[in-house]
């Protein structure tokens, strides 16, 4: 009874006043208006589950006040004082949504009976409430979790397949640059144009064969090889690659990295592929003219690697679905809602953890910390299916 | 300084596949033959002699590691490169416990497999080389007992 939040609203002080010193000493301190336009007002200040109202108040009226509370706080339960004998009244106030009325002279035990009684409604409905966004969020996850099975099958399904007239593609083209390369072809009309093509098809089977593995190594966990990284070659790698984009955007790519720093013992080729993911991303979010920062420092026996960019920010209620597969702000087509999501469980992986920090119109920093010598996690996705259902035990047992 | 050319066994289920990299493998003078299934590839081993295998682990039937099984089985000495267009490296792993020489990825680089089917040659030739060695020591040593 004590966290019960009331709210006293009559006109006639004395009564009023000595409603709320027996409430009171009930451990119930119940805030006081002496009108209608008074309880409006706290109400708007200060969230309250119980309302105790008189009906025959000058101005504006119970009635009125109820309908207020109902629209604008439809959890708050009202508790109706009519006149003696004014049944009328308290009918049409349990019609208008109040919990019960009580005629006055009212009994004290009665009234502390039927707040406790509104209380436990609320409490049941708060309840009710929770349960119904559990189950929501739980659907949520499961629904994702299926996308992501059905997503990693597809994924094997179609590199593997793609993968074979690959292989086809690559030994033509092979065997077509292997015979342009014959004496007896060293006088071919226009052997450049052939040459030249030909190198087209094998850059092209390079990028689809960069694709399929990408696929498979999102569905397969076993593909890391772990090697020794440098961390400030990665990064150079990684800007050169997505220099272009940025000198067209007139971006600026600037790197702080201390200079101390060894190499890590991780899998450079993740490495340098998550520096791309956080690269593109903040020149995309980035406007002509911004810049980007790439940092690298040791903190606390581990390395700490950010990426910052100038950009547009991230709104607050993104935050926390950036890293969720499928989540994108740019248009279909363009993104796949992936980046993120790829870039986290590789990090994860890597015995990392990655953290987004942003300010709207300001920009976004996406810092990873990754250990110096990396053990990887054998079975991710047993870990965080064990993790989900301790999860799941811990919210069904609180609740 | 000429080349002696590796005898190879082709043995993949994707037809234009073997087909366009014996072609390029020929031109690089290497010996191929090909076959287009498990089974075919073991028969064509009793009749022919080969180096080294090169097998692609997914083929209806009889599939690579089945192959390869029955390979190590009957000529211990010819070197066998599996080829996997699937993403799993487990299977390519297995193949090499079983005694698979290396693994490649389709679409493979030629620069990678010329290297794997260059270091397997030279594995079989090496180890026969060992193997004529202590036959001539066991000849020797027979011969000093008479």
């Amino acid at each position: 009874m004590k966290n019960i939040r009331l709210l006293l609203v009559d006109d006639e002080d004395d009564y009023r006043q000595t409603l709320a010193k027996r409430l009171t000493k009930k451990d119930i301190t119940p805030e006081q208006a002496e009108s209608g336009e008074k309880a409006l007002s706290i109400l708007e200040k200060k969230k309250m589950d119980i309302v105790v109202l008189d009906v025959k108040m000058p101005g504006m009226d119970g009635i009125e006040v109820l309908h207020h509370i109902k629209k604008k706080y439809p959890r708050t339960e009202v508790i109706f004082l009519t006149g003696h004998a004014a049944t009328q009244d308290g009918v049409e106030g349990i019609k208008t949504g109040a919990f019960d009325y009580l005629s006055k002279p009212i009994e004290f035990e009665h009234l502390l009976g039927k707040i406790k009684q509104a209380y436990d409604k609320i409490e049941r409905e708060e309840e009710k409430l929770r349960e119904t966004e559990f189950r929501k969020k739980m659907e949520q996850q499961m629904m994702t979790t299926e996308r992501l099975a059905s997503l990693g099958t597809l994924a094997t399904g179609v590199a593997h397949e793609i993968n074979n007239p690959l292989a086809i593609i690559n030994e033509s083209a092979g065997w077509l640059k292997l015979i342009l390369n014959k004496e007896e072809m060293a006088q071919m009309p226009r052997k450049q144009d052939f040459e030249m093509a030909l190198n087209k098809i094998e850059k092209g089977v390079d990028r689809a064969k960069r694709i399929t593995r990408q696929l498979l190594g999102f569905a397969k966990k076993d593909d890391f090889v772990l090697a020794e990284a440098n961390l400030m070659e990665l990064a150079n790698e990684a800007v050169q690659l997505i220099n272009r984009e940025a000198a067209n955007k007139d971006i600026e790519i600037v790197q702080e990295m201390a200079p101390n720093i060894d190499t890590i013992w991780s899998e450079p080729y993740q490495l340098r592929q998550v520096l791309i993911n956080l690269l593109t991303n903040a020149i995309h979010a980035t406007g002509s003219g911004g810049r980007i920062t790439i940092m690298l420092e040791a903190v606390d026996g581990e390395v700490a690697l950010t990426v910052q960019d100038s950009g547009h920010g991230i709104p607050k209620e993104n935050l926390d679905k950036i890293f969720e597969p499928f989540f994108s702000t740019k248009s279909t087509g363009e993104g796949t809602g992936l980046g993120l999501f790829v870039t986290r469980r590789i990090i994860e992986k890597l015995g990392g953890t990655i953290e987004v920090e942003s300010l709207l119109g300001r920009g976004t920093s996406f810092c990873i910390r990754l250990p110096r010598y990396c053990e990887i996690k054998e079975d991710l996705d047993q870990d965080e299916r064990i993790r989900f259902l301790d999860n799941l035990a811990k919210q069904s047992g609180s609740t | 300084m000429i080349k002696i050319p590796t005898k190879v066994l082709l043995v993949d289920d994707e037809q234009d596949f073997v087909e366009m990299l014996s072609l390029r493998l020929n031109e690089m003078g290497e010996k191929i033959t090909v076959a287009y299934s498990g089974r075919e590839g073991l028969d064509t081993l009793e009749k022919t002699d080969i180096d080294v295998v090169i097998l692609d682990i997914k083929m209806p039937g009889m599939d690579g590691i089945e192959t390869l099984r029955e390979i190590k089985k009957k000529f211990p000495l010819v070197e066998v490169i599996m080829l996997t267009g699937h993403g799993s490296t487990e299977t390519a792993v297995e193949g090499m416990k079983l005694g698979a020489f290396d693994y490649l990825m389709k679409p493979a680089d030629f620069a990678d497999l010329s290297t794997k089917l260059e270091a397997a040659r030279k594995r079989k030739d090496e180890q026969e080389e060992r193997i004529r060695k202590a036959e001539v020591k066991l000849l020797l040593r027979r011969s000093g007992d008479i």
